[in-house]
């Protein structure tokens, strides 16, 4: 037998979470999945300095575990590491089997998922994932002590995370499409003058190099069409994100890059499924725009579930 | 605690992997590493269901930093499979370790 939820919530992040606080505000039976911790992008994230309420800087996995534990204050169940192994999200009830081995079911579905890193796309890079290449610069900074790294991107986490790589490194060099950063002035501007952090401009990596590991990184500029070797002991790679859109996939209609349109309150073609935080479709994807998504679409299922409830239930 | 997931140390990787008879899974985990928090459960489970079959150790990496140069490990988490002491199959790492990818690769093993 199925366990019965009012509202299921697929992915931990800032909107999941959200939508969990306050699905379980309004007494609904919540539950939350996710295949890793709590936090999503952000508890990678080494500190965030723009989310309203922290005058001082908060780590990231600190403002992750502070969304769950308020979640499951109100009763939300969280539950980590877990895998989705089928799911039908088609018909008045959402099913998802678990770990091959529990099914769960549900009126009302947000899909909150996020997106996750994306890869460089270029030669050597799955080769060398782990033995060089990371995504996550507060997992494995450490292993870079001392050493001469790269890191690969312009925008608020490549410029965030290569100060924070400073701490281990012996020197930092940013490589970037563009001849400015897109990051926030501030943090651009500490970068730029940082005595361990130097920046090449208007290049774009190629190629991942190495015989057992990773040891050169060809890049070539843009502008002239310069191809040079340059020797790392690792590289960071922060460009973006890709949408991790797989649960929706064949059942709601995505745009060219894979994201989703919901109307305004998060709903979407099919009755009792929203999209929430970075999954969507919109102009910009913050903590606090996550937020607010995760907000709207748990207002809208409990509306939702209340209507569509037996009437012996009510 | 981990019932079926032992930790041992880089002293120990000789005997506990290298000479080995059988196959071994080893994860090298690190602190302040979500996706290793989120590793562990999984790797237990895949433990658990595999015990008796195959060996699944964990090394902490910031202690065991030799370990992990020799082996040109340099993420956290990951998974490397051997048998019979020789690493066989592909390493898994990263945020999107599956509990499948973990009993697929495995079951190749035991194969």
């Amino acid at each position: 037998m199925a366990e019965k939820y009012d509202v299921i919530v697929v992915g931990a992040g800032p909107a999941g979470l959200t939508a969990a606080i306050y699905a379980s505000r309004a007494r609904l039976k919540t539950l939350v999945l996710d295949e890793s911790v709590p936090g999503g992008q952000v508890k990678t994230t080494h500190k965030v300095s723009n989310y309203p309420g922290f005058p001082e800087d908060v780590k990231g996995t600190d403002l992750a575990k502070a969304f769950s534990a308020q979640a499951e204050r109100f009763g939300a169940k969280v539950r980590r590491a877990v895998e989705i192994t089928k799911h039908d999200l088609s018909g008045p009830v959402k099913r998802f089997e678990l770990d091959e081995e529990e099914e769960v079911e549900a009126p009302a579905v947000i899909v909150a998922t996020g997106a996750k890193p994306r890869d460089l796309g270029v030669a050597g890079e799955s080769r060398f994932k782990g033995r060089g290449i990371s995504y996550c610069a507060t997992c494995d900074g450490a292993y870079f002590e001392g050493k001469d790294i790269h890191v690969v991107g312009g925008g608020n986490s490549a410029v965030e995370e290569s100060l924070f790589l400073t701490q281990f490194a012996r020197s930092v060099t940013i490589i970037h499409q563009f001849d400015h950063f897109q990051a926030e002035a501030a943090i651009a501007e500490e970068a730029l003058h940082h005595p361990k952090i130097k920046v090449i401009w208007d290049s774009e990596p190629r190629e991942f190099l190495g015989e057992k590991g990773l040891d050169k990184l060809k890049i070539e500029n843009v502008k002239t069409k310069e191809v040079t070797e340059l020797a790392t002991d690792g590289v960071f790679v922060f460009i973006g994100y890709v949408p991790r859109a797989d649960l929706v996939k064949g059942l709601l209609p995505l745009n060219p890059w894979g994201y989703v349109e919901t109307q305004e309150d998060m709903s979407t073609q099919v009755p009792g499924l929203y999209v929430a935080g970075d999954l969507r479709q919109k102009k910009f994807r913050q903590i606090t725009t996550a937020v607010a998504d995760g907000t709207i679409a748990a207002l809208a299922a409990q509306k939702y579930v209340k209507d569509h409830k037996p009437v012996a239930a009510r | 605690m981990s019932q079926h997931v032992k930790e041992i140390t880089g002293a120990e990787y000789e005997r506990e992997v290298a000479q080995a008879a059988g196959p071994v899974v080893l994860d090298f985990f690190s602190t302040e590493c979500p996706p290793c928090e989120a590793l562990a459960p999984k790797y237990e489970a895949v433990a658990e269901q595999f015990a008796g079959k195959a060996t699944f150790l964990k090394i902490f990496r910031q202690g065991n930093r030799d370990l992990a140069s020799k082996l040109g490990v340099t993420g956290s988490p990951t998974l490397v499979f051997f048998k019979n002491g020789q690493e066989v199959g592909e390493r898994l790492g990263g945020e999107d370790i599956k509990r499948t990818a973990i009993k697929a690769q495995v079951e190749a093993m035991l194969g």
